[in-house]
């Protein structure tokens, strides 16, 4: 008993001596000169800002490549299951569908941006293979409208001053030129094969990879900002479609669960050739193929 | 040098088998190649139907038993049938043992991949021949691992009516229900693929300089995701198929392609657009509040059909158990009566 008692008012003390310190310091800090504690100098990591930057501008949600308008299938699967069995609340609904399409995701197009981010000397054949991969015409549709989108963006927006035509900054790095080559090739075909059922379609997953490339990122953060940028979407999808609010979805978006899922994905499909790309989640087939049979919907997708 | 024996059979692997249908002057369809080893076993009859088709060149199919030694794929085994339709020619396909069981792969620690079973099946098929393809489903079998690929090459070269044509059926199964078996196995992996080749298919030894473009991959991959990772003494949770694959007990991919089965792939597309609305209300005040929709196999099969590219009709579906997806299947097959008008009721065996 008397221990106890000790032990707690000597507690007590340190917290008195400490709040006292803090006191003292900070009066300190009023009285002296600002110039006694010097603040640390500023980074000149040119090319660490340079890459960020760009990472910050794809990983932004206001990119204009219209991904608001696609729930990937979440609008046709909150459709597809109801009512909820009384033990399910909608959130551990929408909790499952986040786990299978981003495994999904990882599975199915994550091989497409790696591969043309190492390669991008052949988006076509790329492109060519992830259309006849795509099991149905709204899936087609969302890829193809977000991927000319952004390869408006770049060609609009982001051209001049990744790949500047004249000026003092000139592309050095032989990856980078090869990202801007076959973007700017790419983009040739496109204009050429609109009349082409099998020809150039500008499907989003491979067109991602060459630009992160010619924007100077690396493999991780290209394949990072893809995952990330998709889960961002079926949440913004999940606040709309009113399956969750808006801070339940930023809390998921912020949760170790989500990062930790999409490093697992990434990790899983890092050396996954294009060849072996595959759906893992079959029933997201469905659900994305019968958006279409919906009586009202929302969403493009 | 030893003196090589002229009957030593030119297939040297076992398992693989390999099959040319040619079609004899004036319209006699002949197996000018049939050979296969253990444990593939290959089986052809000539029936005599001949097609009540519209198309003036259509010739007599011929049909072709996938059969192996006790009806299942053990660890280890490989299939690979390679088959080669010559123009004009009509092949039907069929599995008569029933389900294709794959077997179990024993977890003993020094266990490599060439322990999963493993199927390819190639197919080249020339100017307006045709393939009909209707197996019976894969049933993997508690802790087995699979793994097919089937390469479906067609004619580029001819246009219209002229063009090869192809009805593939592919799909899979929780496994052995009756033993309460979910989605148990490891490991099961589909891959069907169509490849426009813009060459002769005669051609066949410089496969390097064909041009080939790919038509259509639907690739399904089933994992439970366990075998990567290396710490083997903890359980992991064993339900990660039975997760992706819920509610069905079934999943199944049809696909069409070609002249002789444009009016069952348009048959398909109707019958999904002319699906009744999910979420539709009758907002008229004197009609009950909820229609419920008539219980039909319409309703209990979940589908999509749709035009991917270029005339292909893939037709995707789930249902809670084998005899729904099949009742399903056989009865839009035979309600539309193509299959059986072109190929025979004998092509809807396993139906």
């Amino acid at each position: 008993m008397t221990a106890d008692h000790e032990t707690y008012s000597l507690q007590k003390e340190v917290l008195d001596l400490e709040v006292r310190l803090q006191n003292a310091k900070a009066r300190l800090g009023q009285v002296s000169t600002p110039h006694s504690e010097p603040e640390p100098p500023l980074p000149s990591d040119i090319p660490f800002i340079t890459t960020s930057h760009a990472l910050l501008l794809l990983s932004d949600s206001a990119l204009p490549l219209g991904s608001f308008a696609y729930s990937s299938g979440l609008e046709s699967y909150v459709a597809h299951n109801k009512p909820l069995p009384l033990t399910t609340t909608p959130v551990a609904s929408f909790h499952r569908f986040l786990r299978l399409s981003l495994a999904s995701m990882g599975s199915l197009s994550l091989p497409y941006v790696l591969a043309a981010y190492r390669d991008p000397t052949d988006l076509e054949t790329l492109d060519n293979d992830l259309d006849a991969s795509t099991p149905c015409p709204v899936a087609q549709r969302a890829s193809i409208a977000q991927g000319r989108a952004l390869l408006g963006v770049w060609e609009r927006a982001f051209r001049s001053t990744y790949a500047p035509r004249s000026g003092d900054y000139v592309v050095t790095d032989p990856r980078e030129q090869s990202g801007i080559k076959a973007v700017a090739d790419f983009s040739e075909a496109l204009k050429c094969s609109m009349d082409d059922v099998l020809g150039a379609k500008g499907h989003f997953a491979p067109l991602w990879g060459a630009v992160c490339l010619a924007m100077g990122l690396d493999a991780r953060q290209t394949a990072y900002v893809f995952m990330i940028n998709h889960a961002k979407a079926v949440l913004s999808a999940a606040v709309r479609a009113s399956v969750m609010g808006p801070y339940q979805a930023q809390s998921v978006l912020a949760s170790k669960d989500l990062q930790d899922m999409i490093t697992e994905r990434i990790d899983r499909d890092w050396h996954t050739s294009v060849e072996d790309a595959g759906q893992v989640v079959p029933p997201l087939d469905l659900w994305v193929g019968r958006h279409e049979l919906l009586y009202s919907r929302i969403f493009n997708s | 040098m030893p003196v090589r024996s002229p009957f030593e059979s030119s297939i040297a692997k076992p398992g693989q088998g390999k099959v040319v249908l040619s079609l004899l002057p004036p319209a006699n369809p002949s197996l000018s190649t049939l050979t296969y080893k253990y444990p593939l076993k290959l089986l052809t009859r000539t029936p005599g139907f001949v097609p009540q088709s519209a198309s003036p060149s259509a010739s007599q199919p011929v049909h072709l038993y996938l059969l192996t030694y006790g009806g299942g794929l053990l660890p280890g085994d490989q299939i690979d049938v390679s088959i080669t339709l010559e123009p004009r020619t009509r092949l039907v396909v069929t599995t008569p043992q029933g389900s294709t069981k794959i077997f179990k792969t024993e977890t003993s620690p020094g266990r490599t991949l060439s322990d999963q079973s493993r199927q390819t099946l190639d197919v080249r098929i020339g100017q307006e021949a045709a393939l009909c393809y209707l197996p019976d489903p894969s049933a993997p079998f508690k802790d087995s691992r699979y793994e097919q690929i089937q390469t479906f090459t067609v004619d580029n070269i001819a246009k219209g009516s002229c063009r090869s044509s192809l009805c593939v059926l592919d799909w899979v199964t929780q496994g052995r229900s009756s033993r309460g078996e979910n989605w148990d196995f490891n490991l099961w992996k589909g891959k069907n693929e169509i490849w426009l080749l813009d060459e002769p298919t005669s051609s066949e030894n410089n496969e390097k300089k064909e041009k080939k473009k790919l038509l259509l991959r639907d690739s399904l991959i089933l994992n439970d995701e366990t075998s990567a990772s290396p710490q083997a003494g903890n359980n992991p949770p064993r339900s990660l198929i039975r997760e992706r694959t819920s509610p069905h007990g079934v999943i199944g991919t049809l696909i069409l392609y070609g002249p002789v089965f444009e009016k069952l792939s348009s048959f398909f597309v109707e019958k999904f657009t002319s699906l009744p609305r999910i979420g539709a209300r009758n907002w008229s005040s004197s009609a009950p509040a909820a229609a419920e929709a008539p219980q039909n196999y319409d309703s209990r099969v979940t589908f999509t059909a749709a035009h991917v590219r270029a005339g292909c009709v893939l037709v995707k579906f789930g249902a809670a158990d084998f005899e729904t997806a099949k009742d399903w299947l056989g009865g839009i097959l035979r309600e539309e009566g193509s299959i059986a008008r072109e190929f025979g009721e004998e092509a809807l065996l396993c139906l």
